[in-house]
């Protein structure tokens, strides 16, 4: 391992390499329109509601009457002054399951939870026999017969001319 | 006679496959090599009557042959030629013809290929169990699903032709068939795997045979979901590409699964480990492109592909059930044999890092499973109606992804069995600062918020390690470091992230506008200039076309269109898009001009990097076209870490 390569192990380097991120993620962390009335903030919104007449449509993706009813209803909401939640709860108020966001209440919210749950007791149960797994060590020992086995192998390969590779660890 | 042609192939081919599995069955029972070799002959007879049926059925709607049912709901005589051949795959039973089709040439190339093999138990029983899946499809085909049913056409009846948004783009002609190549293509694996099952022979040998099947099916199933997503951003205009509708979740679950599969599968060949898991893989894959099937033919969810059929659905959720009964009866039968010796010594490995790829895979799987069922669950058992959307499946696989991303940095660098931190520091230098560059670049460039940033810059970190290993690759041999699985899947995990930026950046940096242009006006969205000229309409034989002309940014003139169908009465807007490395301006038209109000209602959308998506999946295709072509051979005397028993391959 040559000096330029040395580098590369020290904790510096990598450590200014995290405080760069954490200051570019900063300096730039931005938010969704919450307030104003761009069009960009109209279709944010519209993007959460089903389009109540069509398939498989929000709001914001429909080109159907009722759709752009919907957008000219909520872009009215936006002009007095009304927060997301609120011109959001309007709708749901008046449509059964309007709302493609599921809700955070309730039955509805075993949506969001139940993945919760199943990853992280995936991970923990992979986590734990992994764990039971090593701690009962090697499964077998080679006999004096796969030795030798081995030996003879590493011969033969050793006499031929072998093709040496630069990163052998790295191939797959 | 297209009528009595068609059910005559359907017959031959259901017949053909229940023959094949009593011969095969019985050479198996009493030991009669020459009756397993004839399951070569029955595939060809399943194929010709595969055949027969397509060719009736395209042959039906050329001649807008209206006594067939079929022809009559989807054809017309106004339909252009490409889109009418097309036509046969528009609707239910025609698109589970082309999968019969399909399965059917599948059956003939696995029966071809192991010619040399047919008398082998474990070859046996994969061509049974493609058989027993051919008889099922036929079966559907004669019955619940049938295409050829018969029609009294009225004199000078004329069809609706195909839903007005399929005959739209020339990608429809495409997008299905390529769809369902991969989608049946995962039969052979399946089959095979239940093979090893059934034999009991569940080493490794099955497994090696079917892995350039497997890839093979992957890679086009890929294709047919880009395909898919670039359809619907050209056709819908509403500047998506994915909007997880049930049919594309449905999609998406066997390629997750796929993927999961394609990558634990190493471990399995290199150290002997995963040997259930990997079965159960290959078995959800298919099983999933059944349910898939279900959930989007049988009516129960509402969709953009959904055709609703009578008693469809229930067959299909039988022959799922049916499917995932067996493969879970057969790895428990086998419990004892698939344990293996193996075991990974350090989460921090190649095999541990496989490991979390498939933990991530399986929960992707799992989210979007769940929330495309969730709704129909729900109203089955509160009465509740709710709706699990975009906004949902956005935030519950954005982490996910992100942590694929960081995955597909740091795997490629691990060694097998253990690594030691000191590795790692060296080996992931440059790709660490490639992704601080990317960042860096992407704040210079205004990019702002938390999660995309993190998006560019694992992506950043991510091509750093597949190039690095490209480099070293093709600098150890030259040119032949591109081909092989290992660097061809490299260049497949480029594409991968050259999608997940661009995707990362098309949603988070998307804006939009709806105007009311008079003529000669002009918007402004997101610093392009958009002038409306003036609009002219354009009689086609099937539909009359409000065409609009508009200036982008004082240079060319687009023409965004809205399509009233004669034969539906339906308006489709066809929308126009300006498309560039940089960013994509969408033009779609809500309201024509009339004579009441001369303005035009034009949707803008503007999303940067959106044609990154479509490179993107070209060179996930080239990736796994490299992957197909066999890499450098390892010398066997290498050290391949592997702790199992290796088990005897009757060849």
């Amino acid at each position: 391992m040559n000096k330029r390569h040395t580098q590369r192990q020290k904790w510096w380097w990598w450590s200014l390499m995290g405080v760069i991120l954490v200051v570019l993620l900063a300096s730039a962390a931005g938010t969704s329109p919450t307030e104003g009335n761009s069009d960009d903030r109209l279709f944010a919104i519209a993007a959460q509601i089903k389009c109540v007449q069509c398939v498989g449509e929000s709001v914001a993706g429909s080109a159907a009457p009722i759709a752009i009813q919907f957008r000219s209803e909520i872009a009215s909401q936006m002009k007095q002054g009304r927060t997301n939640d609120e011109i959001l709860n309007f709708f749901a108020d008046r449509y059964e399951g309007v709302l493609l966001t599921p809700p955070s209440t309730g039955v509805g919210s075993l949506v969001w939870v139940i993945p919760v749950i199943a990853i992280a007791g995936a991970a923990l149960l992979l986590a734990e026999s992994l764990r039971v797994r090593r701690s009962r060590g090697p499964v077998q020992q080679p006999s004096p017969e796969d030795e030798a086995l081995v030996e003879v192998a590493l011969e033969a390969r050793h006499s031929e001319p072998s093709v040496t590779s630069t990163d052998t660890t790295d191939d797959s | 006679m297209n009528r009595a042609l068609g059910l005559t192939g359907l017959i031959l081919a259901l017949g053909g496959s229940l023959l094949a599995i009593s011969v095969i069955l019985t050479g198996l029972k009493r030991s009669r090599p020459e009756l397993m070799r004839m399951g070569r002959a029955y595939s060809f007879v399943v194929l010709l009557g595969a055949t027969m049926a397509v060719a009736a059925m395209e042959r039906a709607f050329i001649q807008r042959d209206y006594t067939l049912k079929y022809v009559a709901e989807h054809g017309s005589s106004t339909t252009p030629a490409l889109f009418n051949v097309a036509s046969m795959w528009s609707a239910l039973e025609g698109s589970i013809l082309l999968w019969g089709l399909i399965l059917a040439g599948y059956l003939v190339v696995v029966a071809h290929k192991f010619r040399k093999r047919l008398d082998d138990s474990l070859v046996a029983w994969a061509l049974i169990t493609m058989f027993s899946v051919c008889v099922f499809f036929f079966g559907l085909m004669l019955t619940a699903a049938n295409p050829f049913r018969g029609n009294i056409p009225i004199p000078g009846f004329d069809g609706p032709g195909p839903n007005p948004l399929l005959q739209n783009h020339i990608l429809m002609a495409f997008h299905p068939p390529m769809l369902y190549l991969g989608y049946v293509g995962f039969t052979v694996p399946f089959a095979f795997a239940i093979a090893a099952l059934v034999t009991g022979r569940v080493g490794e040998g099955w497994l090696v045979e079917t892995r350039r099947w497997t890839l093979f099916a992957w890679g086009f199933l890929t294709a047919g979901i880009i395909l898919g997503a670039w359809w619907s951003y050209e056709v819908l205009g509403w500047g998506g590409y994915w909007g997880w509708d049930p049919v594309e979740n449905a999609s998406l679950l066997p390629w997750l699964t796929g993927t999961a599969y394609l990558h634990s599968v190493m471990v399995q060949e290199r150290r002997g480990m995963l040997r259930v898991w990997n079965l159960s893989l290959l078995c959800a894959t298919f099983s999933l492109t059944i349910l898939g099937t279900f959930l989007t033919r049988s009516g129960v969810v509402a969709s953009v592909h959904a055709f609703s059929a009578g008693s469809v659905g229930p067959i299909l959720l039988g022959f799922f059930a049916l499917v995932v009964a067996v493969s879970v009866g057969l790895i428990g039968l086998r419990g004892d044999q698939l344990r293996s010796a193996g075991h990974i010594d350090s989460p921090l490995s190649r095999e541990g890092a496989f490991l979390a790829n498939n933990v991530v895979f399986a929960a992707l799987a799992f989210v979007v499973l769940l929330g495309t069922v969730f709704p129909l669950v729900i109203e089955a058992t509160t009465g509740d109606t709710l709706s699990v959307g975009p906004p949902y499946f956005s935030r519950m696989t954005m982490p996910l992804g992100l942590t694929l991303l960081l995955l597909m940095a740091i795997a490629p660098v691990l060694p097998w069995r253990k690594a030691s931190g000191e590795l790692l520091r060296e080996r992931l230098w440059w790709p660490a600062w490639t992704g601080l560059a990317a960042v860096l670049l992407a704040v210079l460039l205004g990019a702002t918020g938390v999660a995309p940033l993190l998006a560019f810059g694992l992506g950043g970190f991510a091509a750093g390690s597949a190039l690095r290993q490209i480099a070293l690759a093709t600098k150890r041999l030259g040119w032949r470091g591109f081909v092989g699985r290992a660097n061809g899947g490299m260049v497949v995990h480029l594409g991968v992230i050259v999608i997940g930026v661009a995707l990362a950046a098309s949603m988070s940096f998307m804006s939009q506008g709806e105007f009311t242009l008079k003529e000669g006006e002009t918007a402004r969205v997101a610093g392009h200039t958009l002038q409306f000229l003036g609009s002219r309409t354009v009689d086609q034989p099937n539909r009359v076309e409000l065409v609009a002309r508009i200036k982008v940014d004082g240079e060319q003139v687009y023409e965004p269109k809205l399509n009233r169908y004669r034969q539906s009465g339906q308006t489709i807007p066809t929308p126009s898009v300006k498309a560039s490395l940089r960013d994509d301006i969408m033009m779609s038209i809500t309201t024509a001009p009339s004579e009441s109000d001369p303005s035009l209602g034009l949707r803008v959308i503007v999303q940067p990097m959106v044609t990154w998506l479509w490179i993107g999946g070209l060179i996930m295709v080239i990736g796994t076209v490299l992957s197909l072509f066999p890499g450098r051979r390892r010398n066997p005397l290498d050290a391949v870490s592997a702790a199992a028993p290796i088990e005897q391959v009757s060849a």
